[in-house]
């Protein structure tokens, strides 16, 4: 069975950690700065006075006066989040995190190690920890096992079996759906409130009338596809910091510390020689919150330069005071050093670059994120037939 | 966390290019686009039709129109007759 663990507004929950008073008072998760006003995640302080989750500020605030800010804090979300992953797999879970609060997991390969779903569901339950408040939701496909953990209490364990899918979807409302919040009006604009509603209707209809992510919705409302989860490979820390006595703002101070940050992660042996792609340079600030920005190079290195070079400019974006400088390296590259040629052929060296700049765009994007055009039936007189976008990992 | 990069590979596959994209139209009398997306046509440049596959379970019987918007736009529409739906597509 596929098992989704859903943690609900756990980045909330991962900045209350340490200012755990505020949980028991009506809060709400700050908007993004620079972005559009509206609240995140709220306590069910926050609910039981009126504040929804994707509430204006100021209306949220015109409903409850009291209410309290919580800064957001993502370098503890991240940290938090992967200590949880990090408990299932010590459980024998291979997981496979959607976004942070959902991740989907197999119980075959651990059923038997338990004796059976249910006591491997209360393993991975317990594994997270009852603080989270974490439930899960078990099916045979991805959507209706987020759908079970979506409507299960804390703590709870919903399972639903492949005959009664149909059946257990049919109720729940199309807020489950991931779909744009004006879609949701739309939808509810033509009289659809469940996800039975929409199921009941023509696919070819849907899409006709709300385009592609109609049409996946619609396969979804219908339980989706069946497909398989692949869990990630475990990753390991590599990472180094620097905590201040004091408050630092002085840049020069900042700079020095991000030198010293870069050589002891360069003489970290765990990294067996091959040089830095990706590292996020993050920050605990003065006022509790904190900052985190990361950044990809160009060329994978190990030059103390390049690397200071390409972090040293992200100081200057720190928007408070720092207790805590914090270098993490995320993605090394899969070569150890690099064979130069004495005199290169004619056209390799364009060629050259544009290896490198797909690689780059790959260690930025994601593998797959670079694709060929490959033509499969060009005399063919229908048009989708002609040609195929493959990705390219090469 | 240093993550593996060939992880995030596995799952991907191949998609087509120029697939189809279901179209908002409203026909005239003779089946021609009048609306198209709730934008208006002007002129209908070219009409043919595509019948294919027919000895498969999948065959292909599509009407196509290349319109020309009120904004100015080309525009290749296509009722598929199998489904009757219309889409778009850069035929």
């Amino acid at each position: 069975m596929v098992a989704c663990l859903l943690i609900p507004g756990f980045e909330l929950r991962a900045a209350l950690r340490v200012r755990p008073r505020l949980a028991l008072v009506p809060a709400a998760l700050a908007p993004q700065p620079g972005e559009e006003p509206l609240l995140g995640p709220v306590t069910a302080g926050a609910e039981e006075a009126g504040v929804k989750p994707g509430m204006r500020l100021g209306e949220a605030l015109a409903t409850c006066p009291s209410l309290a800010l919580v800064d957001r804090d993502p370098a503890s979300v991240e940290r938090e989040w992967e200590g949880v992953l990090c408990r299932l797999e010590d459980a024998g879970f291979a997981v496979d995190p959607a976004e942070q609060g959902v991740v989907y997991f197999e119980t075959r390969g651990v059923e038997r190690l338990y004796g059976g779903v249910g006591p491997a569901l209360e393993r991975a339950l317990a594994a997270v920890g009852s603080g989270w408040d974490p439930r899960v939701g078990a099916a045979g496909r991805r959507f209706t096992a987020l759908a079970a953990a979506s409507v299960a209490r804390p703590g709870q364990i919903v399972l639903v079996q492949d005959q009664e899918e149909r059946d257990f979807l049919e109720p729940l409302p199309l807020s489950l759906l991931p779909l744009p919040p004006d879609r949701y009006a739309e939808l509810e604009g033509l009289g659809l409130r469940r996800l039975g509603e929409l199921a009941q209707l023509p696919g070819h209809v849907v899409a006709e009338r709300l385009g592609v992510e109609g049409r996946k919705a619609w396969r979804l409302a219908q339980a989706g596809r069946k497909a398989r989860v692949r869990g990630r490979k475990p990753a390991f820390e590599l990472a180094e910091a620097i905590a201040f006595p004091d408050a630092v703002a002085n840049e020069l101070t900042l700079r020095r510390a991000l030198g010293s940050l870069l050589e002891r992660l360069l003489a970290r042996p765990e990294r067996a020689g091959r040089p830095y792609r990706k590292l996020a340079l993050a920050a605990r600030l003065v006022d509790g919150g904190s900052w985190r920005r990361t950044v990809t190079l160009r060329d994978a290195t190990t030059e103390l330069h390049r690397l200071r070079a390409a972090l040293g400019p992200k100081l200057s974006e720190l928007p408070a005071p720092v207790l805590e400088l914090r270098l993490e390296a995320v993605e090394l590259a899969e070569h150890t050093g690099q064979q130069l040629a004495l005199v290169e052929p004619a056209g390799e060296e364009a060629a050259g670059r544009l290896r490198e700049g797909l690689r780059q765009v790959r260690a930025s994007t994601g593998t797959g994120s670079v694709c060929a055009v490959v033509e499969v039936a060009p005399w063919s007189r229908i048009p989708e037939a002609r040609a195929l976008v493959v990705p390219r990992d090469d | 966390m240093v993550s593996h990069s060939r992880g995030a590979s596995l799952g991907r596959s191949a998609g087509r290019l120029n697939a189809p994209r279901p179209a908002l139209v409203e026909s005239g009398p003779g089946g021609a686009p009048r609306v198209v997306n709730r934008e208006l046509v002007t002129l209908v440049r070219e009409e043919w039709r595509v019948v294919d596959r027919w000895w498969t379970e999948d065959p292909v019987d599509r009407r196509y129109f290349e319109v020309v918007l009120e904004g100015g736009r080309n525009v290749c529409v296509y009722r598929d007759r199998e489904v009757g739906c219309w889409f778009t597509q850069n035929a």
